[in-house]
């Protein structure tokens, strides 16, 4: 009984903990780790939301789990310690206690298995999306094209620490990251925040089409629940839909050499009708920029 | 047959007496250990606070050069923890000591076998070792791709010769386990005493049967995949190189296939260690010995289809993924075997909590947090946003550093008297437990949190909102290097003391057949079999 | 010292070719990335691969033949008693079984290619390329015709089987002529073998490098060939033990494990040629 209240206690203090945390972010979303934090970055969408809903059952089991061996062990170290217990049993077989331990495990694996892989299949099917984005990685910046919207094709780079620490240089970097998204902009955070951000609209399922120029890298957004590696001379593809309007980060997740710290992804989800503003404007000054079109 | 034995320094280098080999490679494995660990302490105290600050002033180098040089760390500890410490601790060391004594065999099948696998280790260790002062990268030292070595990162990411010395340092590596493993085979299955049936050979010995499996049908699928990289490197070829048709994925399943049984290579000859010493100080025999025994061998082998569970987000399909989620999850069942068969022996038991104890207690419970983060992890659902990030450090340094690692100090403790002769300090060795036990899981539990709030591995400078648990995490270095260093406090006041053990130090509960024999043992023993009844 | 050893197990004196082989591999291994890689500098110093190469390959060469020679001393001194014997044969197995493993690398890099080709991708072009279909063998490679040269070689190594095993019931029945007629056969058979090998390779009408074809197809027949020269001088070494006068009815393992080799290595080609030569080359 006593497991029992300790789960619910602490099921509790995390709902109230994860509560707080997404009350905290008033206005304009900005999804990007908080300091001393202990769970996921807070989600930005179904997909997330879901795989955070399943990490919490998880970690819910596992503590579970692992608080059972514990208590078992520290009440077999208090219970059968030399003094107390002076002469030891000889047992060494009980078939049905092996029997037991054998057989639960396999029937929390099962239970875990039933919603792993329907979660997995949902993550995985790319649905039917609007419109396509393609991902370059390089060491050490992503290049975005969006093949449907006349190829509008730019750079993401990290704004150096200098950049960061300068206010004339800051101010300067933020002004020109405004004007390419045609609203105002600030920096958010050292080390997540690039020139240019990929712009996409809101409520939208986005394609993501994904390769690399060099090295392997990770295209990365913990609060869409996305990460696919950027593979050179293969092609991946996955997908997402943002519920709110706001900023997004994320970092390069596989290793890519020197700096591969300093290539983070920032995205700006905005509503539709500003997107197609944006999508005008990009247009002026990027479309085919790069490579000719894609799956158009 | 007559044998001359030699002494002073043609004792070690000529050596064909499995004692002497065995001694050689926990040294061996003392010394690359205390490099792992002077590297990851580097790691802890750049990641101490953000930005790059701590290099820079260390190795007087500018912030550029210091962001690769911390990836050749990252990847020089890896390397080294894993094939020059724990593999030549619990495999070479303990493995070449203690099997042949357990099931009563005068010395390994292939003496002299055995000591080339202990003398290449040198040379594969100063090849990595090279490797970190020749060019890796244009213009910097050192490889820094990772302990993976993915390409393209491993090919035309570093085109100096620091990469082919580390592969080379592999080959090398490798040969000397895939002979080792060969030994211990033949030995464990053409030498065992009269009357010492499979079934009632203790467990390490099984743990290490089972090992060498694991080496002889995993390495070469790397000495394969590395070759692979060489010949891409220096040949022309194009296995990886997408440019002539070829495909980076293949050598990531190249290197799984051997790198996930290289887990399990690390941690079975710790579940042996881990058998004996619970059973001694609970004086109780193991509790469900054949299924402890086969549920090593159940874990061996479905480690070697379980591979793709380290590339879920690498673009495979997606039935293919769930396919190895279940595999990794079944992997599960066998282990909690285990750790309830652990429990069940110390039940009814008349418990004495020495240091060696307390460290098999230690390993149970830590490897467990270790193994269900890994079952988290198996799901690829979740670990679309985990892979790569430091709850995967956090996850395997749990089975690893505090597991495995657990494993050797609780093996060292348990088997020193009998190695050495000498006693070792109780108390101080209990006060060094404290130090170690606090200090990694200081390192190591507030790693999760850094993951789960998305902070990626091999990471040189983190945003700073990951700067609290780093700063802790660092800390805990500190509270483990003190265990460290009294560690090696406890081993010269230990050696430095008289010879004063008894032949069976632990009294009743230790029951193989290395505590028959005096302490130190003879040179060379057996010379009339035991017979087991 | 103990003289009273009551067991049948082979204690080895100490040997110095342990630490020697480790000393040669170190050179080679230094000296071979320093030979690949001319213009490298180890503290300061470049072009000096040849001069550790060479000798650490000649200090192994004569290491190998002083250890193989130590063992075969010993065999005759009747070390190897029949626990020893049955010890040594798990050990040639395993040994054989880590091969196998090792080609399963080249195999799985092979299958891979053939199984899932894809198209050269140039630096910069990579979003048109994925569009396009891709074959295997690839575009523009002419492969060899199966049931010329190789299919020859496929016939050479199986009749090569034959002979061995012609030799193995030779010494079994003690007809040491047999012997070395059939042991004699094997050996220039698995010369001719690599012969051709050879004479294919310079007749290829693909090159080594850029592209997966020529990758898989040369590394995987190439370590092929390594393996059939290593099993050529095996069996040439037992050939001269014959004219020593080495090997029982009873007591030829050295032979045995020569043959289980050369059987490997006949199989290993077998997979190569069905796969490589005629399934992946049409
Ligand atoms: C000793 C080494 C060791 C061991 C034993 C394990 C054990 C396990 N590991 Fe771990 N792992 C590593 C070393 C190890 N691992 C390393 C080094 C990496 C990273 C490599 C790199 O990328 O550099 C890694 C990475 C890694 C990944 C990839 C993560 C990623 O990169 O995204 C995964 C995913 O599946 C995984 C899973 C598991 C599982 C399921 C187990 C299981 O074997 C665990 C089983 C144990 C238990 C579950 C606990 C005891 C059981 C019970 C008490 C019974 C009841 C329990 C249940 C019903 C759940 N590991
Ligand atoms: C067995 C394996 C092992 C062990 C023991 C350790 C031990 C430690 N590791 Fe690590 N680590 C790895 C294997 C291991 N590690 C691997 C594979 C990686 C991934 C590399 C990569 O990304 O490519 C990694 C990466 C890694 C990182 C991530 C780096 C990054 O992503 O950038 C960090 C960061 O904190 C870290 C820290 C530490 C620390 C502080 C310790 C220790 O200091 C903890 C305390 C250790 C001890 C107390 C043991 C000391 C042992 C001895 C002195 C030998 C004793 C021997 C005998 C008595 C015979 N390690
Ligand atoms: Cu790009 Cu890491
Ligand atoms: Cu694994």
């Amino acid at each position: 009984m006593n497991v029992k209240r300790l789960i619910a206690g602490a099921f509790v203090a995390l709902t109230v903990f994860f509560g707080f945390a997404a009350t905290v972010s008033a206005q304009e979303r900005v999804g990007q780790p908080k300091d001393g934090g202990l769970w996921l970055i807070e989600s930005a969408n179904e997909q997330a939301a879901k795989v955070s809903e399943f990490n919490e059952a998880l970690l819910i089991l596992i503590t579970v789990i692992t608080v059972f061996v514990f208590a078992l062990m520290f009440w077999v170290m208090f219970r059968y310690r030399e003094k107390a217990n002076p002469t030891p049993s000889k047992t060494s077989h009980n078939t049905f206690i092996e029997f037991v331990w054998t057989v639960v495990p396999i029937g929390i694996l099962v239970g875990i298995g039933f919603w792993s892989i329907p979660l997995l299949y949902y993550q995985d099917v790319v649905p039917e999306t609007e419109f396509a984005i393609r991902v370059t990685g390089n060491q050490w910046n992503w290049t975005y094209n969006y093949p449907d919207h006349d190829g509008i094709e730019f750079t993401s780079v990290v704004v150096d620490d200098a950049t960061h620490a300068d206010p004339a240089k800051r101010q300067a970097a933020e002004k020109s990251l405004s004007d390419f998204l045609g609203r105002p902009a600030h920096f958010n955070a050292r080390l997540l925040d690039t020139d240019n951000r990929l712009v996409v609209p809101v409520d939208t399922k986005i394609k993501v089409l994904l390769t690399a120029s060099d090295v392997i890298h990770a295209w990365t957004v913990p609060s869409f629940g996305v990460k696919l590696d950027a593979v050179p001379g293969r092609l991946n593809e996955t997908w997402f839909e943002v519920d709110e309007v706001g900023t997004y980060y994320g970092q390069c997740s596989e290793l890519c050499g020197k700096d591969h710290a300093y290539m983070p992804i920032a995205v700006e989800v905005v509503s539709k009708e500003e997107f197609a503003r944006w999508v005008e404007q990009a247009k002026a000054e990027y479309a085919d920029a790069g490579t000719v079109a894609f799956g158009r | 047959m007559a044998h001359a034995d030699p002494t002073g320094w043609k004792r070690w280098v000529y050596s064909t007496n499995h004692k002497d080999i065995g001694v050689m490679y926990l040294w061996f494995a003392f010394i690359a250990g205390m490099i792992g660990f002077t590297m990851s302490g580097l790691i802890r105290a750049e990641l101490a606070q953000p930005g790059v600050t701590v290099l820079p002033a260390i190795f007087n180098m500018t912030e550029d050069q210091a962001r690769h040089m911390f990836n050749v760390l990252t990847t020089g500890h890896g390397l080294i923890m894993v094939f020059f410490m724990v593999m030549p601790a619990l495999i070479g060391g303990f493995g070449n000591y203690f099997v042949p004594l357990m099931i009563g065999a005068p010395d390994m099948a292939f003496p002299r076998m055995n000591n080339i696998s202990f003398w290449l280790m040198p040379p594969a260790f100063i090849l990595l070792l090279l490797s970190t002062f020749v060019e890796g990268n244009p213009g910097a030292a050192g490889f820094g791709g990772g302990w993976t070595a993915y390409a393209p990162l491993s090919t035309s990411g570093h085109t100096g010769p620091s990469m082919d010395l580390a592969i080379f340092s592999l080959h090398v590596a490798g040969a000397s386990s895939i002979m080792g493993a060969i030994n211990y085979i033949t030995t464990i299955f053409n030498m065992r005493a009269p009357g010492m049936t499979i079934h009632k050979m203790p467990l390490f010995a099984w743990s290490v049967l089972i090992t060498a499996f694991l080496l002889v049908l995993s390495l070469p699928v790397l000495a394969g995949a590395i070759t692979m990289l060489l010949t891409d490197r220096n040949f022309g070829t194009t296995f990886f190189d997408p440019a002539g048709g070829g495909d980076p994925i293949l050598y990531q399943h190249l290197f799984w296939f051997f790198g996930h049984p290289e887990v399990y290579i690390m941690i079975l000859p710790a579940f042996g260690i881990v058998s004996h010493i619970i059973s001694t100080f609970s004086k109780k025999p193991i509790f469900g010995y054949l299924g402890m025994a086969y549920a090593m061998a159940a874990i061996g082998f479905i480690g070697f289809v379980v591979w793709a569970h380290h590339m879920y987000t690498v673009g495979l399909d997606v039935d293919t993924k769930a396919y190895f989620v279940a595999a990794t999850m079944v992997i599960a069942v066998p282990t909690g075997v285990k750790i309830f068969s652990w429990i069940a022996t110390m039940w009814g038991g008349s418990i004495r909590f020495t240091v060696p104890m307390l460290y098999a207690i230690a390993f149970i419970l830590l490897f467990t947090v270790g193994g269900v983060t890994g079952v988290v992890l198996s799901n690829a659902g979740a670990d679309i946003v985990l892979h790569d990030t430091y709850y995967v450090v956090a996850h395997f340094h749990y089975v690893l550093s505090l597991g495995a690692v657990f494993a050797i100090f609780a093996g060292m403790y348990y088997w020193m008297g009998k190695m050495s002769g000498k006693q070792y300090p109780e108390f101080l060795a209990q006060i060094q437990f404290w130090f170690t036990f606090i200090g990694v899981n200081m390192i190591f539990f507030p790693q999760h949190f850094l993951g789960l709030q998305g902070m990626p591995r091999r990471y040189v400078d983190y945003t700073d909102a990951h700067a609290y648990w780093n700063k802790i995490s660092s800390y805990g270095y500190m509270v483990t290097l003190v265990g460290v260093l009294l560690f090696i406090v406890v081993m010269a006041v230990t050696l430095s003391r008289k010879k004063t053990v008894a032949d069976n130090q632990w009294g009743e509960g230790a029951t193989t057949l290395e505590w028959t024999l005096s302490s130190p043992p003879p040179f060379h023993q057996f010379n009339e079999l035991p017979r087991i009844k | 010292m103990a003289g009273d050893v009551k067991h049948d197990y082979h204690l080895v004196n100490p040997s110095p070719w342990p630490a020697v082989a480790s000393i040669a591999v170190l050179l080679i291994t230094i000296g071979g990335v320093f030979t690949m890689k001319p213009e490298a500098k180890l503290f300061g110093a470049a072009g000096f691969g040849n001069y550790l190469l060479i000798p650490g390959f000649l200090l192994l060469l004569y290491t190998m033949f002083a250890w193989w020679k130590d063992v075969v001393k010993e065999a005759e001194m009747g070390d190897h008693t029949p626990v020893v014997g049955i010890g040594l044969r798990y050990g040639m197995i395993l040994f054989i079984a880590s091969e196998v493993m090792f080609f399963v690398a080249w195999f799985w890099a092979f299958f891979n290619a053939s199984l899932y080709p894809a198209l050269p991708i140039e630096q910069g072009a990579f979003w048109e390329v994925f569009q396009n279909e891709a074959a295997w063998p690839p575009q523009g490679i002419e492969t060899f015709d199966p049931w010329h040269l190789p299919f020859i070689n496929t016939l050479i190594l199986l009749l090569s089987g034959t002979t061995v095993t012609w030799a193995h019931h030779a010494v079994l029945h003690g007809d040491r002529q047999g012997l070395k007629n059939g042991l004699w056969l094997t050996v220039v058979l698995g010369v001719i073998f690599s012969f051709v090998q050879g004479y294919e390779y310079s007749h290829a009408a693909f090159g080594f490098s850029g592209n997966i074809y020529s990758a898989t197809f040369y590394m995987a027949t190439g370590f092929h060939g390594f393996h059939v020269l290593v099993g050529t001088i095996f069996l040439a070494v037992c050939l001269g033990r014959v004219y020593r006068g080495h090997f029982k009815t009873d007591h030829h393992f050295g032979f045995e494990a020569a043959a289980w080799y050369w059987h490997f290595v006949d199989v290993v080609w077998l997979f190569l040629f069905f796969a490589v030569y005629i399934w992946g080359g049409a």
